[in-house]
């Protein structure tokens, strides 16, 4: 909860109260390395604004369709709906529309470029979002790419049936509409040089090869060429290149990439897949997910077991010599693992891939002036970026720890604002603050929401997935979606209170569903607790409370400019959209009833009495109120409250002479559209009557 | 707090008939926390006359503001619209805010919108019940913390009338019979030595025999005030 109080001047002075939004961050926010603004893009996908949302999500996320596939998703980690019940498939919602949406569905900024010439090095997803940034000030960059393909990792060795390769295309090419070129095929330190490069007239280079190299172990055996690095084997395969990959294949690491080395293995049609791993189940650092899915595909494990050495008869492999791991991790956390050397055992395989890891591959350097360390690592400033030359920079796992494409993706934004400032003339300084993380939801609070269950993601079956690399599970259709995006408790975008107006009546505390605010002096919502609904703001006597995902002010003269359109009956309708389709929420309904505009809400919880009068003040002929059967609105008590307020309005239309079925309710918004359209037909003719 | 309800719509629309541009006033103050005045009520009640008008084919402007009290002349400074802008204001403070009000702005038409009532307490959501009369002269350290000036319909002082019935009042039978519930507590807490006491007449200077009252704190005074 903020500590300075707003006042009505505060607000006043604001375009809309989606300003205060920068008080605090959800933690989907917070948490994700570009910051995307999780809570604004899931709620125009509740609503099936597709292109408002794909634009949300592209403003921060390159890789907006590789995301929706691959995230390793810390906003769903850190959703505070996971308090309550489960929390929300952001990555499944993010897919849905990414894919729908493709390259030619997001709006591209494309500016005037006349800045400067960049090269970036290397294509993946660091290189990419550096480019991006960079076109989008103004300069030209050109990506130079040694694989015949952009994507990176994800383009040439995450499997197809995680990530399917149409699907990075929509990305890179929504990424090259923006004026990026990408030119593949170019090994810079084999066809040029860093310093041809400057020669060509690119005034600074950015440096992002990634981790292109698989590490291995030094063990007896293991130059064995039957010992594939599993860079080299994901490779092979994603470029539908022949591998011999034996019968009985042995994978070693239990991290996500070592998943895919065996999932792949088994689409490859070897009969026996095994991986083993240090680490026992619960340490193992693969997804849980990912380790259920390569076990129904028939991939079998074996924990805490360390190799010694390859075992080869006649130059073929026939197994693996492991000893006992007695233990992965020392008292502090960190990798220390100690063996039992008595507890020896060979496993038998023909074939090992090894997949303990990746490392940059800094060959290219050589002769380049740039210098590393004495690990072998480039040298490079994390706060700016610069490598040992002032015009050369750095940016994504070349230089930082291994990590997911999310995060190469803000290192390669990172690097873009180095480059932007050292070309202009300024000094290095990238600002990274960003607001506070609204605090946790406590359980007395998580208790009160209803509970709503997370839309499954349908996979293939096994036997049949494990046959081919067709994707392994199913996008959401656009009602899943929008259901599970329904699931978001928009969180941070509640209700804050203007302490200036405030009279401490109550009032709020009274109404609210979920028992938040607190009066002191005067009324106090916590924005960690709040749930959005909207009903103290609305029901408020002293017009003292906001909400900051919702600027009230605007609600009446929208209204007003979509009666102004209608013809000569003139019938509001505010609907409650909590069940409504996405052509509803975009006014592409086919069977509208004429002279009743349909005006949609996230809940009626936030239609008050005042907003039924300005409707007919605006000149509206009548005002159908459109809410859920009790207990089927986004929010408890709503119906009931709706209740209140429309007979109130109808009370005040009586004492002035104007007849109270003017305003008709109806509680068929959550029985779908046949029958609420049936219902407000009927009610369009009562107010046709007075 | 002072409770106040909004005027018959007729009174009102009788009261703002010869005006044409109309400001409809809140005070932040009792009347919001009872709902019936405030900012939110301010706003409906603009919207009602307009359409009351529009009904009677006539157009009137109505705004609305509200300030934080009506009673207290530095509040109306944060008036966003100059009352002597309008033909009429339409208060929908308490009697106070109106008066006060109309004092300040001689030249502004100030009308009140609400009748004041009673002094109450907010007993259940929705529902407030008048607990004092500002009579002057407090009894409630006698009487068990229930007043006979505001519970009694009759505000005796010594005890209940012949018309109780069945722990009702007389005046109506849906009321309580205030002196049988101070009894029924005086009894309860061993006091009722208190109700054999014979009270003296009660002095209507302090209540309304002496004109208009008013509360002089010398210590915070900044000049003598003329009437002392």
């Amino acid at each position: 909860m903020p500590e300075k109080d707003l006042t009505s001047d505060d607000v006043a002075r604001m375009d809309s109260t989606q300003d205060l939004m920068a008080r605090e961050w959800a933690p989907c926010r917070y948490h994700c390395p570009v910051h995307a603004d999780v809570r604004s893009y899931i709620e125009l996908i509740a609503r099936g604004q597709w292109r408002a949302a794909i634009d949300v999500i592209r403003e921060r996320l390159p890789l907006a369709s590789v995301c929706g596939r691959i995230c390793h998703h810390p906003c769903e980690a850190n959703c505070r709906r996971d308090g309550v019940d489960e929390a929300l498939a952001i990555r499944e919602v993010k897919r849905f529309v990414s894919e729908r949406q493709g390259a030619a569905g997001a709006t591209v900024h494309k500016v005037d470029q006349d800045g400067p010439k960049v090269a970036i090095v290397g294509a993946g997803p660091a290189g990419l979002a550096a480019a991006l940034e960079l076109a989008k000030a103004g300069f030209r960059p050109t990506v130079l790419e040694k694989d015949p393909v952009a994507g990176g990792i994800p383009a040439t060795a995450i499997p197809k049936y995680r990530l399917p390769r149409d699907v990075i295309r929509q990305d890179v090419d929504w990424i090259c509409a923006h004026g990026v070129e990408i030119v593949t095929g170019v090994d810079i330190g084999g066809d040029k040089s860093i310093a041809d490069l400057k020669a060509d007239g690119f005034e600074a280079v950015i440096i992002a090869t990634g981790r292109a190299r698989s590490r291995m172990l030094p063990i007896p055996g293991g130059d064995n060429e039957r010992c594939l690095p599993v860079l080299r084997f994901l490779r092979r395969t994603g470029f539908d290149e022949p591998v011999d990959i034996g019968g009985n294949v042995l994978v070693i690491g239990g991290g996500n990439v070592a998943m895919d080395a065996a999932r792949t293995a088994v689409r490859m049609g070897a009969k026996r897949v095994r991986a083993m791993c240090l680490e026992n189940e619960e340490e193992m650092p693969a997804f849980s997910w990912e380790r259920e899915e390569a076990l129904e595909e028939g991939v079998n494990f074996i924990h805490r077991r360390g190799p010694v050495e390859i075992l080869l008869t006649g130059g073929a492999i026939h197994g693996v010599r492991t000893r006992k791991v007695t233990r992965v991790f020392d008292d502090t956390g960190a990798f220390s693992p100690q063996y039992d050397d008595a507890d020896v055992q060979d496993v038998e395989c023909d074939t090992v891939i090894m997949a303990i890891g990746q490392m940059p591959d800094t060959g290219f350097l050589s002769g380049s002036g740039l210098e590393c360390d004495e690990r072998g690592r480039m040298k490079y400033d994390p706060t700016t970026h610069r490598t040992s030359q002032e015009d050369v920079f750095a940016c994504g796992e070349i230089v930082t720890a291994p990590g997911s494409v999310v995060e190469a993706c803000a290192s390669g934004q990172r690097a873009a604002k180095a480059v932007y400032l050292h070309l202009s003339g300024r000094e290095i300084v990238i600002e990274d603050d960003i607001p506070e993380a609204i605090g946790v939801l406590p359980d007395e609070t998580a208790q009160t929401v209803p509970q709503v269950d997370r839309n499954p993601v349908h996979l293939r079956p096994p036997e049949q997935r494990r046959k081919d690399f067709e994707a392994v599970d199913f996008n959401f259709s656009a009602d899943a979606a929008m259901r599970e995006a329904r699931r978001c408790m928009n969180c941070g975008g509640g209700a804050e209170v203007l302490v200036d107006k405030c009279a401490a009546c109550l009032t709020c505390l009274r109404v609210c569903p979920f028992d938040i605010p607190v009066v002191t002096d005067v009324a106090r919502i916590d924005s960690a607790l709040c749930q959005s609904c909207g009903m103290c703001i609305v029901e408020c006597p002293a017009n003292a409370i906001v909400a900051r995902s919702w600027d009230v002010r605007g609600q009446n003269d929208d209204t007003a400019a979509e009666i102004r359109k209608l013809p000569k009956r003139k019938i509001v309708a505010y609907v409650c959209g909590h069940h409504s389709s996405s052509a509803a929420w975009s006014g592409e309904l086919e069977d509208t009833i004429g002279g009743v505009v349909e005006i949609y809400m996230p809940s009626m919880g936030r239609l008050g009495s005042q907003h039924i009068l300005h409707a007919l003040e605006n000149g509206a002929s009548g005002v159908i109120v459109v809410a859920c059967r009790i207990g089927a609105d986004r929010y408890p008590t709503v119906t009931q409250r709706v209740r209140k307020r429309v007979s109130q309005v109808r009370d005040m239309l009586a004492e002035i002479g104007v007849s109270p079925d003017k305003v008709q309710l109806v509680e068929e918004a959550s029985e779908g559209r046949k029958a609420m359209r049936d219902a407000m037909v009927e009610a369009a003719e009562k107010i046709d009557a007075t | 707090m002072i409770v106040a309800e909004r005027k018959p719509m007729d009174e009102i629309i009788d009261m703002i008939a010869p005006y044409e541009k109309v400001l409809v006033l809140a005070c932040g103050g009792c009347v919001t926390v009872c709902l019936t005045g405030g900012e939110k009520n301010a706003e409906m009640l603009a919207t009602q006359l307009k359409l009351a008008a529009s009904q009677a084919d006539k157009t009137i402007s109505a705004d609305f503001d509200c300030i934080t009290r009506q009673c207290e002349k530095e509040f109306f400074d944060n008036l966003t619209k100059n009352p002597d802008d309008y033909d009429a204001v339409l208060s929908i403070a308490c009697g106070a805010g109106v008066g006060y009000m109309s004092e300040q702005y001689p030249d502004a038409v100030i009308l009140p919108g609400m009748n004041t009532t009673f002094l109450a307490s907010n007993v259940a959501n929705g529902i407030w019940e008048e607990y004092c009369r500002g009579c002057g002269d407090c009894a409630l350290a006698w009487t068990g913390g229930i007043c006979p000036i505001a519970k009694c319909s009759k505000s005796l002082i010594n005890g209940t009338c012949g018309g109780t019935n069945d722990g009702k009042c007389e005046v109506d039978q849906d009321m309580e019979c205030g002196w049988l519930a101070i009894y029924e507590r005086l009894e309860k807490r061993d006091r009722l030595d208190e109700y054999r006491k014979m009270r003296p007449l009660r002095d209507h200077r302090k209540d309304r025999g002496k004109g208009v009252r008013r509360l002089v704190l010398k210590d915070m005074i900044e000049e003598e005030p003329v009437n002392e």
